[in-house]
């Protein structure tokens, strides 16, 4: 094939596209044409190709499975969606806080942290102030516990501490 | 079909606007990455249109079917690799999300091809029933709908892709390109040949009142 009649192929084949362009898009909004006239094509498209393109244009249906299929892929598509996401962990709800790095505290830090620094507080996990708060109850508990034993060991034991404490003795 | 949008790009010095493919489907692929269960809106959007194009190609509800739902479970499952590549900076081959999926169409429509032929099914100009209660039917009844349906059946492969694509799907050439895997100019010449194919085939006028129509 020549280099002349290739090119003359290609802008044949460029004219046509454009014509189909316009064509397709008249199909979807006919109100581009005003006066509903035939559309405007370059004389040097040919009729035949322009008179195929409008009946393909009307003629070739676009068809849709039944309601059925619909809905059963719909529903596949769904579990498929669901197994898709991560399961949540147990204690993942709440978001992720970067714990910051702990260093020792200078005089002139100390002192505006005692002034308050209520924003940074508030940034600390809730996860690892539950933790605290829970230890802190349970030595409470243990220490209770020991205070309120009642058998005679821990009496004599109580007892014993007392005096040390007083520093009194037998 | 495929629409373009124009954009001025860069600053105002630059008169010369640049012609670039707006992904209509970029919000909604934005959700269905984020939560895989909005995806539901692009399958509503696109169902209609994979099936056809299964349909056309394969000839067989079943088949087509078959197609459709593998094409759409594909695409949700590696939805998170698709990248858009529309912007005018990525010039020709852009990808929308309806490039990406066609191509994914067009893949499990040749596998299901592959399986049908241990299975052979009638060709798709055969396969036009009458039934009272088929809605394809209807549409197909008119002898010239029949008529241009068959011819297109007749088509060899690309060419009739590229027909199904652009006169049924309504993809533009550049988007018809991406899916093929085609230039531009290919799948233009590809349609250009195929229209004057069928108009032969339907018996259309030869020629028009200008020059350079020659077949």
């Amino acid at each position: 094939m020549s280099l002349v009649r290739r090119d003359g192929g290609e802008i044949e084949a460029l004219i046509t596209d454009r014509y189909l362009d316009s064509l397709l898009a008249i199909q979807l909004r006919p109100s581009l044409v005003p006066d509903g006239g035939p559309l405007h094509a370059d004389d040097s498209l040919s009729a035949a190709v322009r008179a195929v393109s409008q009946r393909l244009a009307t003629d070739l249906p676009r068809f849709h499975p039944s309601f059925r299929f619909e809905e059963r892929l719909a529903l596949r598509l769904a579990e498929v969606a669901a197994s898709m996401r991560l399961p949540v962990a147990a204690g993942a709800e709440g978001a992720v806080v970067a714990i910051r790095e702990l260093r020792p505290l200078g005089p002139e830090q100390r002192r505006a942290g005692d002034q308050g620094d209520d924003d940074e507080r508030d940034a600390r996990p809730l996860l690892i102030g539950g933790a605290v708060a829970a230890s802190a109850l349970s030595l409470a508990g243990a220490w209770l516990a020991w205070r309120r034993r009642t058998s005679p060991m821990a009496r004599a034991i109580r007892a014993a501490h007392s005096m040390r404490q007083t520093g009194g003795g037998a | 079909m495929a629409r373009r949008a124009l954009w001025r790009s860069g600053a105002a010095k630059d008169a010369v606007p640049r012609i670039a493919h707006l992904d209509r489907d970029r919000p909604l692929v934005e959700a269905a990455k984020r939560e895989p269960a909005r995806f539901e809106a692009l399958y509503r959007r696109y169902l209609a249109r994979v099936y056809s194009y299964a349909y056309y190609e394969l000839g067989d509800h079943h088949a087509a079917e078959d197609a459709t739902e593998a094409t759409f479970v594909s695409a949700l499952t590696n939805l998170q690799r698709f990248e858009e590549r529309a912007r005018p900076a990525d010039g020709d081959g852009a990808s929308t999300f309806r490039v990406w999926l066609f191509q994914i169409a067009r893949n499990e429509i040749a596998g299901e091809r592959r399986r049908a032929r241990r299975r052979p099914v009638e060709p798709i100009g055969e396969t036009v029933v009458v039934d009272p209660v088929d809605v394809e039917a209807v549409a197909v009844r008119r002898d010239e709908a029949r008529a241009a349906w068959q011819a297109l059946g007749r088509l060899p492969g690309e060419r009739r892709q590229a027909m199904v694509l652009r006169f049924v799907d309504e993809l533009s050439t550049a988007e018809i390109a991406g899916v093929l895997g085609r230039s531009e100019g290919a799948v233009r010449v590809l349609i250009h040949r195929a229209l004057k194919s069928m108009a032969r085939d339907l018996g259309e006028p030869k020629r028009g009142g200008g020059r350079g129509s020659a077949s």
